[in-house]
């Protein structure tokens, strides 16, 4: 390994640091000024006041649904193949033919679709896979949980009413 | 003794004990507060108003955690330390004079809790003990980032403490006097008619190696060494938690205001008159016409709130350093205090002798 | 876990092709003999059989991997009606149908001209104008031949814009409790129909109406499908028109792992394809076989695979400790049994006409040095076979009276068969792989079981005296050869890693032996 060795050339101020100490000092002062008397901060007040991201941005998953309340997803398993992080585990099955007002579009269905939030990374792709754009990403980004098992998401959760995105 | 004089004795025990600690929250709280300010940050403004009561939560925190000694701790030394760590600088206190006296009846109160004419020996026998309670901690948690903490804390006190006490040897050289009364006296003249005659002014180089010192000596930034997160995780205090704790952190800003106080009575006029103080006094006695008792009250009061507000400036330079400046490293900190501080110190010393010597 | 190195045995290649046509033509030696028919495909030369289709000819040398098709089926006859197959052959007026055309020498053919390639490309947009956009719910997406081919030739976009064709009717209608048919996706390509008229000879699939109209449905509504080999229309089913209903929704195709293996679930020896994910087996597949199964297999041996994952199978050794049965370790359990065998009269060994090959041959010579005076024998008791001699057609096609695989290869290895099918020593060890019978027996006789077993079938014992189970492993689990109802040899290497503490044969005969 190799040394590099820089040097500069210091003046007798500079050597004592003592000036450099007050302009700190000042700047400093200068801001405690500001924040004390014009309340000049950049802090969001976080559960009262939000961070607008933007509409882009991917959180917490959700499933959408149709009028009558049933899941779009057919259970293709595309999001599953595509899923880096295999964080998606279905179960497909056979959907039931009267609670079936769509016809031959939904013959299948997930009888359990779970997301295992711990393991995903947020990349989106399992929302660009979904040919029946069931599953998205919310702008959700509150995803703290209190046990592991909250942070497993399944059918019904998912299932859940977005606003917004949606 | 007389009955009233000890009781006005435990009186100003009580007194200074209960501004010191009464300060502390405040002082936490701007330490917090302030910092925030200087970082375009709110701070904390959740409990009380503007957060004045985080400072009560968290003695309420403090209070209500488990008391927890670890399992080969050294138990005397471990419940010791901060004990001394409190009392120390609280002790160093008893000679600080934050006034003149009062006059009550037939009695005068010397507000100093005891006039000794050693006085700045003592202070300095006692802000040499706060070197033990990091020594102590740090050995008794039997932790070894405790004990490296502890090594470094006391290499730190202990180098600066020399300079330090140079620094206060050149003024007690220009005062002749080791009593905190005198040397207030000797400050509150002036120079050339408008310059007041204080340490500061008179031994500016002192002034500022004391100055440095005791920023080393209470631990606070830029000197911070004991501790340190990313390496020895909290230093000589790890091992201690709830109000074994707050003891420490106490300590902290009990030392702090003891060193404002020192730096205060020694380099900055004391409790000695800010200017225009005395133009309110003469007021004060034309508006209430006093009698000579109650000029001398009134006076005491104006001589506490300069001493007051010095203390306090001090103690808000603590705060203000501490959020600008960032911390030495070890090696820095030593070539700081062993090869400038050091020998500026004694280099100053021997001029200020030679000029007391000569201008005398 | 795993024990596939231990019976070394130089595996065939085997070609994972539906393709019937892979030998080359036989040139023949002799100069003064007629030289072979040439037909110029694509600009090669290509030597022919005489009678030979451009398809054939073209499969045979695997001309651009193969020519696109629907209807054609190689073990099928020709129906030429997909148009998918079409190519330019030079001096024709239009595009000839290559699986009905035959070679002819000095044809000049091309299959991946302008012209054919604007064919397909019509041909895949009039199949697709019904078809539905329905490939997220097909279980065929992944292996359907329109998807491949639409991907290939089809066009990006279609002028269709009409509504499309839907049977109310056939849209998920089960034509028996094996298939399902959803007729919205059929491309009427009638293999199906072809394969039950030719094949199976059951004619139980009829195509109902012309045209616009045109329609799958079973012959006899009420009576649906019943030839035994309905698993083979959704095998080559193009679409997902027909589906398996065992595998159906199970999983999707591209997660499967496909290794070639042999169906042991009776003497025919099919042989076929494993498809699994993570060592769990989700179907059997048939594999063209030329002298064994062609390109068919039954429906009993596609699901043959469930007794494998069955939750009841016993995957660890078992050992017998006051009056039931505890897992243990194979150290433990030969420990304890072979204090009971030498203090016992008799032993004999019961092999199953399951076992491979190398399996019966390894326990007939090393048995005897490990148990003293052990009787050996086979016996298969399935369909009240004894010996190979038994054994008969169940129809004209694949199925075998005799249910177990390798019935000649045991009885090539030097064993006997068991005396009156019934067991008589006082300790009988039964050896099989789950697919073998179980002998007659006293009910109080001592047993102690090897290979394959399920708690259902330890139940079902006459005799509830077991000393112990030996945990075996499964024939798609090892390696080994079998030796078919026909007298061919097949090897096969483990297609699924053993999910258990299940062991091969000479893992615990070396085990036995280190006992002592």
């Amino acid at each position: 390994m190799g040394t590099v060795n820089i040097s500069r050339k210091y003046t007798a101020t500079q050597k004592t640091y003592l000036w450099a100490i007050f302009i700190g000092m000042k700047i400093t002062f200068k801001r405690l000024l500001q924040g004390f008397f014009l309340r000049k901060n950049n802090t969001i007040q976080y559960p009262e006041e939000r961070r607008d991201y933007s509409q882009r941005f991917r959180g917490m998953h959700f499933i959408s649904v149709d009028k009558n309340k049933t899941e779009n997803c057919t259970a293709c398993y595309l999001c599953q193949t595509v899923c880096p992080a295999e964080c998606i585990h279905i179960i497909a099955d056979e959907r039931d033919e009267d609670n079936n007002p769509d016809g031959v579009k939904k013959e299948k269905r997930p009888l359990s679709f779970d997301i295992d939030a711990l393991r995903c990374c947020f990349c989106g792709f399992c929302e660009e896979a979904c040919p029946k754009d069931a599953i998205k990403l919310s702008r959700n980004y509150e995803l703290a949980v209190t046990t592991r098992d909250d942070a497993i998401y399944d059918l019904d959760f998912l299932k859940r009413d977005v606003k917004g995105r949606g | 003794m007389e009955m009233f004089d000890l009781i006005a004795v435990m009186a100003k025990i009580l007194f200074v004990i209960a501004i010191s600690l009464g300060v502390i929250p405040f002082l936490v709280w701007f330490e917090r507060r302030g910092s925030a300010w200087m970082q375009g940050r709110v701070g904390p403004n959740r409990i009380g108003p503007f957060g004045l009561l985080q400072t009560t939560a968290d003695v309420i925190k403090f209070v209500c955690k488990e008391d927890f000694v670890p399992k080969n701790a050294n138990k005397f030394f471990y419940h010791m330390a901060p004990t001394v760590a409190l009392v120390a600088p609280l002790c160093a206190m008893a000679v600080i004079p934050f006034g003149s006296y009062l006059v009550l009846g037939d009695h005068t109160v010397n507000l100093q809790i005891a006039n000794m004419n050693t006085g700045v020996i003592f202070i300095l026998a006692f802000a040499g003990l706060e070197v033990y309670p990091i020594i102590l901690a740090g050995w008794a948690s039997n932790n070894k980032y405790s004990v490296l903490g502890a090594l470094r804390g006391s290499a730190q006190i202990v180098s600066y403490e020399i300079a330090m006490g140079l620094a206060l040897l050149s003024m007690l050289v220009v005062y002749g006097s080791f009593n905190p009364h005198e040397m207030v006296a000797w400050q509150n003249e002036t120079i050339f008619g408008f310059l007041p005659r204080w340490g500061a002014f008179v031994n500016p180089i002192g002034a500022l190696v004391f100055w440095i010192a005791i920023f080393a000596e209470t631990n606070r930034l830029p000197f911070d060494l004991p501790e340190g997160e990313s390496e020895i995780v909290a230093g000589y205090h790890l091992e201690y938690g709830g109000m074994k704790f707050a003891a420490f952190f106490m300590a902290e800003y009990v030392a702090m205001i003891m060193a404002s106080g020192l730096i205060s009575t020694i380099y900055f006029g004391g409790y000695g008159f800010l200017p225009g103080m005395q133009t309110i006094l003469n007021l004060a006695t034309e508006y209430f016409s006093l009698g000579v008792a109650g000029v001398q009250n009134v006076k005491a009061l104006l001589e506490f709130t300069s001493f007051f507000s010095k203390v306090s400036f001090f103690m808000f330079v603590f705060v203000w350093v501490r959020w600008t400046l960032p911390r030495f490293r070890f090696d820095q900190l030593m070539d700081l205090g062993w090869k400038i501080l050091f020998p500026l110190s004694l280099i100053n010393l021997i001029l200020v002798t030679l000029g007391v010597y000569f201008l005398n | 876990m795993s024990n596939t190195t231990e019976i070394e045995i130089k595996m065939p290649k085997v070609d994972l092709n539906y393709s019937s046509f892979k030998k080359p033509v036989q040139v023949s030696a002799d100069p003064a003999a007629k030289p072979n028919p040439k037909v110029t495909i694509d600009g090669k030369v290509y030597d022919f059989a005489p009678g030979d289709t451009i398809m054939q000819v073209a499969e045979r040398y695997k001309i651009h991997e193969e020519i696109p098709r629907y209807c054609y089926h190689p073990g099928m006859p020709i129906a030429g009606s997909c148009r998918m197959c079409t190519v330019e052959v030079e001096k024709a007026p239009k595009l000839m149908t290559s699986c009905s055309t035959p070679a002819a020498d000095g044809m000049v053919v091309h299959t991946r001209s302008e012209k054919v390639v604007k064919s397909r490309t019509g041909v895949m947009e009039f199949l697709l104008t019904n078809h539905p956009l329905d490939c997220p719910v097909c279980d065929k997406a992944g292996e359907c031949e329109l998807q491949d081919y639409n991907f290939e030739y089809g066009p990006m976009t279609s002028n269709f814009k009409e509504e499309k064709r839907v049977y109310e009717d056939s849209t998920t209608k089960k034509l028996s409790d094996k298939v399902t048919l959803n007729m919205n996706r059929c491309v009427h390509c009638e293999r199906c129909v072809r394969f039950t008229d030719d094949v199976t000879k059951t004619s139980d699939l009829v195509m109902l109406n012309r045209g616009y109209k045109k329609e799958l449905a079973a012959a006899d509504e009420e009576r649906g499908l019943f030839n035994d080999y309905q698993g083979c229309l959704t095998d080559f089913c193009p679409v997902g028109a027909l589906t398996y209903n065992d595998f159906r929704f199970e999983k999707r195709v591209w997660f499967l792992e496909k290794k070639a293996s042999i169906c042991d679930r009776c003497s025919k020896g099919c042989n076929i394809e494993v498809h699994s994910e993570k060592d769990v087996v989700y179907r059997y597949m048939p594999i063209f076989n030329e002298q064994v199964n062609q390109h068919w297999m039954c429906d009993e041996g596609r699901s043959s695979y469930q007794s494998l994952s069955n939750p009841l199978r016993i995957i660890s050794p078992l050992m017998k400790y006051q009056d039931a049965l505890h897992s243990t370790s194979i150290e433990t359990l030969l420990g304890s049994i072979s204090k009971e065998l030498q203090s016992a009269s008799s032993v004999e060994l019961v092999v199953g006409t399951d076992a491979t090959c190398e399996e019966a041959a390894y326990l007939k010579e090393k048995m005897p040095e490990v148990i003293k005076n052990i009787r050996l024998s086979y016996y298969n008791g399935t369909n009240n076979v004894t010996t190979s001699k038994d054994d008969q057609k169940l129809d004209n096609l694949l199925r075998m009276k005799d249910k177990t695989a390798n019935t000649k290869g045991v009885e090539e290895t030097g064993l006997t068969a068991l005396k009156n099918g019934e067991v008589s020593s006082e300790i009988a060890i039964l050896f099989r792989s789950g697919r073998a019978g179980i002998p007659k027996m006293k009910a109080d006789q001592k047993l102690i079981l090897w290979g394959v077993w399920t708690q259902e079938e330890i139940k079902a014992l006459p005799s509830k005296n077991i000393l112990g189970v030996i945990a075996g492993l499964s024939t798609i689990e090892k390696i080994g050869s079998f030796k078919n109802t026909d007298g061919i040899l097949q090897k096969f290497a483990p297609a699924i890693v053993h999910r258990g503490n299940g062991l091969s044969v000479k893992s615990v005969v070396s085990a036995w032996k280190s006992l002592k």
